[in-house]
This record gives C-alpha cells, sequence and structure tokens, in this order.
C-alpha cells in the first residue's frame, strides 16, 4: 500500500528488486539510475561489502511526476541476495507495492531462483499478501550465458503460469526498463485511492 | 498509510516545538518501511528521504539484534558521533522519532522532549481520519497520467 502524505501532497510507492545472490539485481538498480534523466531520481545509495555484494540495500528514489496536484514517486530498493541475509531481505519487503523477481539464467542456478522465490513467497505471506494478487514481475537475467535457462521452466516448477516475464541482459541494459515499465504500470494500475 | 493534512499539521507543530525545546538541528518523523512522514527544524542538509530508508533498515536489523539477546526490542538507539548525534526513539509498531543535535550535553534534555512529543504524536495517530476530500479527484484520471508518465520515462 503506498505512503500518501496529503500536506506535502505525495503519493510514494516501495518498488523491490529480489532474487538470489549475484542475479544481476543492484545491476538493474544502476542501469535504471543511469537511464534516467537527472531531474527524474535522487541520489544513488549502495552498501555493499568488499566482494562487490549488497550488504544490506541499495535505494534511490524515482520522481514519476505531478500528478493530479501530487507528487508521484517510485522508491526502488533491492535486496542483499545471500542466504545469510534473509533478516535483511524480510525487512526490506515490508510495505512493497511491488517486486521484480530478478532470475539467474545460467543452468546451475536453477535450483538457487526456486529456493529465493520461494523465500520471497513465505516473506511476502508474512506481510498478508496473496502472490497470485500482489504485483510481480520475473526477469530471466543473464540470457547471454552458455546454455540459458528456457524461459518457462521457472514458471512451471513454481505454479506461477501467470506472471509477466521478461528476457534482460541487465549488464547490456536490454531487458531492464521493459521490467520496471511493465512492474510500475501494474502497480499503478491496482492502486486504488 | 495516510495522514490527513490537519494531522499532519499537528504533528508538524509538534515537531517543531520539540526542535525548539530540546535544542537540536532537526527531527524527522519516518515509518519502518522507511518513509519520511514529516520533518522539522533545519534539514536543508540532508537527503532526508535516503536518511529515512537507512534508519528504518537500521532500526529493524536492531530488532533482530534485540530479539537474539531475548528482547522484544531496542526502544531508543542512539549514534554518537564527533559533532553530530542521532537519537531514535520509537513512538508505536510503525513510527519512530529521529533527532539530530550537536551539544551531546544536552542528550537529556533531547529524550526528554523526545519522550513527550512522540506520546503527543502516538496520540494524533491513533485518532487519525482520512481526509476524503483531499485525496487526488479522480482515480481514472490519476492512473491515465499515471501510466503516460510511465510509458514516457520507460520508452528509451
Amino acid at each position: 500500500m503506498p505512503y500518501i502524505n496529503y500536506q506535502n501532497r505525495e503519493i510514494t510507492f516501495k518498488v523491490v528488486y529480489y532474487g538470489p545472490g549475484m542475479s544481476g539485481k543492484t545491476t538493474n538498480l544502476l542501469y535504471i539510475h543511469s537511464a534516467l534523466s537527472p531531474d527524474l531520481k535522487g541520489e544513488l545509495i549502495t552498501l555493499n561489502t568488499d566482494e562487490d555484494r549488497t550488504l544490506f540495500f541499495d535505494f534511490f528514489p524515482l520522481h514519476l511526476g505531478n500528478i493530479d496536484g501530487f507528487n508521484v514517486k517510485f522508491n526502488m530498493y533491492t535486496v542483499p541476495g545471500q542466504v545469510y541475509y534473509e533478516a535483511s531481505r524480510k525487512l526490506i519487503l515490508d510495505g512493497a507495492d511491488g517486486v521484480v523477481f530478478v532470475a539467474d539464467s545460467q543452468p546451475f542456478r536453477l535450483e538457487e531462483n526456486i529456493e529465493s522465490y520461494r523465500l520471497m513467497e513465505d516473506n511476502l505471506r508474512h506481510y498478508g499478501y496473496s502472490t497470485t494478487q500482489f504485483p510481480l514481475v520475473l526477469q530471466y537475467n543473464k540470457r547471454d550465458c552458455v546454455n540459458p535457462l528456457p524461459v518457462g521452466i521457472l514458471e512451471e516448477q513454481l505454479g506461477t503460469a501467470d506472471i509477466a516475464v521478461f528476457e534482460a541482459q541487465a549488464m547490456n541494459g536490454i531487458g531492464v526498463l521493459e521490467t520496471i515499465k511493465e512492474l510500475s504500470r501494474t502497480i499503478v494500475m491496482r492502486f486504488q485511492l | 498509510m495516510k495522514l490527513t493534512r490537519f494531522e499532519s499539521q499537528e504533528i508538524k507543530e509538534t515537531m517543531d516545538q520539540l526542535v525548539i525545546d530540546s535544542g537540536a538541528m532537526s527531527a524527522l518523523l519516518i515509518t519502518k518501511e522507511g518513509f519520511n512522514l514529516q520533518e522539522a527544524g533545519n534539514t536543508g542538509f540532508l537527503n532526508t528521504t535516503a536518511l529515512a530508508a537507512l534508519i528504518a533498515g537500521m532500526f529493524t536489523a536492531t530488532k533482530e539484534v534485540a530479539r537474539m539477546v531475548g528482547e522484544a526490542q531496542f526502544s531508543i538507539l542512539l549514534q554518537q558521533g564527533e559533532n553530530r548525534h542521532i537519537h531514535i526513539s520509537l513512538i508505536d509498531e510503525s513510527n519512530m522519532m529521529v533527532i539530530i543535535f550537536e551539544d551531546y550535553q544536552k542528550i537529556g534534555r533531547v529524550r526528554l522532549e523526545s519522550r513527550r512529543s512522540c506520546a503527543r504524536i502516538q496520540e494524533l495517530m491513533t485518532d487519525r481520519k482520512e481526509e476524503a476530500n483531499a485525496s487526488p479527484s479522480d482515480s481514472p484520471k490519476f492512473k491515465e497520467y499515471a501510466l503516460n508518465l510511465i510509458d514516457r520515462i520507460f520508452d528509451k
């Protein structure tokens, strides 16, 4: 549920990039941040370890614009992917209005993708969301890897046939904006005043 | 999460008074989801959006630490720097007050005034009602405009 501040006339949505470690969540965010004109974005905060892994989260606000007298923003977050940061992942999902699940297309990462998705579902349920009703987009990232996972295999194994799916190479910016555009549209479509 | 215009104004006045009475530089009211609800005092030097996101994360991480040592949560967090310090206190399950101050000698004052204003804000928030006529006037129109903006921004 977005946060609405009537005095400052602001509506803020929370978008979270979720997925297994090193699947490309931060790369997605970095590309979006670099592709936006300066007036549309705030400072990008990244909290990484020495190995380029997200320690806590990455974050930046995206200013959509003024609509009907309200300044509309999307606060964009990533979660840390590593298994041992489960507590951080859970807290960042709190209050989320939509999630991009970034899957790693490398074939040996199939199980990790599934495990991460299941954890995300558990966390969303913990906050009272129904994963079938919740704005959710699945991105198959790293499509340029050798023998990428076939699109459809995750949906089949996860039982999520209706989910919107995008193929991406976040390092090259391919499919990144299409993914966030779809999620943003879904969030706005489901927004009830 | 919605704040009405009236209640937001009362909260703002309470926070303005908090800054004056405690001698602090600034005060921010933030949610545990990382939203900045209200601010008072000098906040021009701060990226308040990012600060709210980071402090919310910090507080929830600390809650996990509290749980590990057998506490439900720590209700106050104090970050002491060389020149500037941050006092964070829980208002309720969802909101917290962040006070930034410079003179560490005034920590007692900050703590006292924080407790006083948090109690007042809790009353105001518990009692809040939505002010329907302040919402965006027309939901379909709002959605149409928002979708147009999204298309314009992401169609590169």
